[in-house]
């Protein structure tokens, strides 16, 4: 059998993404590239249209039953097939079919892989280490890889409607155990898309009360940008939801500004930041780290710079 | 209800020293609990507290877990039993070898209702070992809860995903990895400090167990070192309030950012 790169992801847009990125690994050794999917014909088309030669239907998810559930159909599939290597969205539920399928494949998942450089002895790619303050480059060596990609790694191909390729119909394998579905609440849509802002303004702790948070939505209003934040005031102080935040676990934006008021620079922050343009930084202690990262660097209480900024600013237009 | 929370002892990244050559230097690192995990042992201590039954704190590495410091550091939290296993070749474990070897102590450390894991280690982060270990055992097994609540022989957990919060019912046994807004780990008392010492602390060593397979690493490291720092220009705007916003607007306006 021709050799075979499987894409999987239950997010479409990531999907796109990660059959343009299959598609050129496939393109160093002749192999194929597959989609395994979870979803209707509509989804499968889409598939195709993104690029997938070939698609592996698991059949469509019905409301109350759990992506999980088709972890073990996976796991068969994957076992029977044995394609060289498996690329999965990185979202939680993905990192869960992930770390499952590895285990069962007894092998280890590469998560959040970056930079894939195939070579003759298979793919390289780079993990983050410690947060973004250390880089891995890793290779699995197992029969079948297993990585997960995150999104805007790869951009996707423009969609070409009129893509066809062959469905292999696969038989739902009926888990070992099921969790119940007691309750599903939806978060209310994401305000931003911090990966397309040309602008940004992002704050840190150094920000001491929520109601402060105005300034920082002054600025950004005058800018014409969107507002981001450290970790710690999204998960922790809820002070802002989670898509506004920026690091290793949160977004990775590349704006043409990127101006931050009470954000120290730790590594876990400043790996999202680094394709920024222009990087400047307001913090009241000379020695903060994000200094040598930044444009200009502006010493001095956020209270006082950002209120005479924003007074400038305006008075401009 | 018996608990076992799997924890890591990992490098304090901020004792890393970056080399000349770009390759950096963990020889001289603290070693420290994983911060994540400590919400792991967090909502592993509520759930005891809540309902009884015994909290056994697992960690598999090198011999720095036997440090005493380390271990008094994981007991001062609340588990009422520390488990470890130690051995040289555990130094860079992938995760699949930690997943087994962890999978081997949970065996023999006897009955067990729920296996609890942080979000991701602070080191390599990469989220799996939960997830592997549960496989690997047959239980019922999620990432990203947010909330744990146990009623008659049952969990209903909370699970925090991108878009939708899930509310699952899950028999036990179970594992599961926590999120890392689950809780905020109250700080060791006094009194926990002072018992810590008299906890019983079982070590064993790679032979003590069974562990399957050929021990060898799924995944090989090729390098390891520092990212490269953009080069930035690093000007200072100084004066007052008004004068540095004026500067800053200069500049901006001539990169053509405004
Ligand atoms: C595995 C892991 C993953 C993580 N992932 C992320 C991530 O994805 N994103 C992320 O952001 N963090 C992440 N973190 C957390 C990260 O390590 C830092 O704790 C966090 O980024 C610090 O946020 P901060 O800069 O807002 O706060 P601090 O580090 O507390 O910095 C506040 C700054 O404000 C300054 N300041 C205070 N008052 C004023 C004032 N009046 N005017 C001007 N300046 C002032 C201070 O001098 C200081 O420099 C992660 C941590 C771990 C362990
Ligand atoms: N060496 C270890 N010993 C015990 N538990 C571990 C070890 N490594 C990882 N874990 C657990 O697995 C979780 C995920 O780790 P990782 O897959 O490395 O991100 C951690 O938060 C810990 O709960």
């Amino acid at each position: 059998m021709a050799k075979e790169i499987w894409v999987f992801s239950e997010k479409p847009a990531l999907l796109a993404e990660l059959i343009a990125n299959a598609l050129q690994l496939a393109k160093a050794d002749g192999a194929s590239v597959a989609a395994v999917v979870v979803g209707n014909q509509q989804v499968i088309d889409q598939a195709f249209a993104q690029g997938a030669q070939k698609v592996y239907a698991l059949g469509e998810k019905a409301a109350d039953v759990l992506l999980d559930d088709f972890i073990p159909t996976i796991i068969s599939l994957t076992k029977s097939k044995t394609p060289a290597l498996i690329i999965i969205g990185a979202t939680r539920q993905g990192k869960a079919v992930a770390g499952r399928l590895s285990a069962a494949l007894d092998a280890s998942t590469i998560t959040d892989a970056k930079y894939f450089n195939q070579d003759s002895g298979g793919i390289e790619v780079t993990h983050l280490i410690f947060g973004g303050g250390a880089i891995r480059i890793e290779k699995a060596n197992t029969a079948t890889v297993v990585m997960t990609q995150g999104s805007s790694i790869v951009d996707a191909l423009p969609p070409n409607a009129s893509a066809k390729g062959e469905v292999e119909s696969v038989p739902f394998v009926q888990p070992a155990w099921k969790a119940t579905l007691v309750e599903r609440k939806q978060k209310p849509p994401a305000s931003v898309n911090l990966a397309v802002a040309k602008k940004i303004v992002c704050v840190g702790r150094g920000i001491a009360k929520k109601e402060d948070l105005s300034m920082a939505f002054d600025l950004a209003g005058i800018l014409e940008g969107e507002v981001a934040a450290t970790r710690p005031l999204t998960e922790g102080l809820d002070w802002l939801p989670r898509e506004r935040y920026i690091g290793v676990s949160g977004a990775t934006v590349k704006p043409d500004l990127y101006l931050s008021m009470g954000v120290s620079g730790q590594a876990q922050h400043t790996v999202g930041i680094t394709d920024s343009r222009v990087i400047v930084a307001i913090d009241k202690d000379k020695e903060a780290p994000i200094f040598p990262q930044a444009d200009y660097c502006i010493v001095g209480d956020l209270y006082q710079v950002v209120p005479a900024l924003i007074t400038a600013l305006k008075a401009r237009k | 209800m018996n608990i076992i929370v799997c924890y890591k002892l990992i490098p304090d990244s901020e004792d890393m020293v970056i080399k000349p050559d770009g390759s950096i230097s963990l020889d001289q690192a603290e070693q420290v609990i994983s911060e994540y995990d400590l919400l792991a042992v967090e909502a592993g201590l509520q759930l005891v507290e809540k309902n009884g039954g015994k909290l056994m704190a697992l960690s598999v590495g090198t011999d720095k877990l036997l440090n005493s410091k380390s271990k008094k550091d994981i007991l001062s939290r609340g588990p009422d039993e520390l488990y470890l296993v130690t051995d040289a070749s555990l130094a860079n474990a992938d995760t699949s070898q930690t997943a087994k070897t962890l999978v081997a102590a949970i065996k023999k450390m006897g009955d067990c209702d729920l296996v609890l894991f942080g979000e991701g280690s602070g080191d390599l982060y990469f989220q799996q070992v939960g997830l592997q270990v549960g496989e690997l055992l047959g239980l019922p097994t999620f990432n990203a809860i947010s909330k744990i609540d146990v009623a008659d022989g049952k969990l209903t957990v909370e699970r925090s995903l991108e878009d939708e919060i899930d509310v699952y019912s899950i028999s036990l046994p179970a594992a599961l990895a926590v999120t890392t807004d689950i809780n905020v780990p109250r700080l060791p008392s006094m009194k926990e400090i002072l018992k810590a010492s008299k906890k019983p602390v079982v070590e064993w060593s790679l032979q003590d167990l069974t562990i399957t397979g050929d021990g060898k690493p799924r995944v090989d490291v090729l390098a390891v070192r520092a990212p490269k720092s953009a080069d930035r220009k690093r000007i200072k705007i100084e004066g007052s309030p008004e004068d540095v916003a004026q500067t800053l607007i200069g500049y901006l306006s001539k990169e053509g950012v405004l």
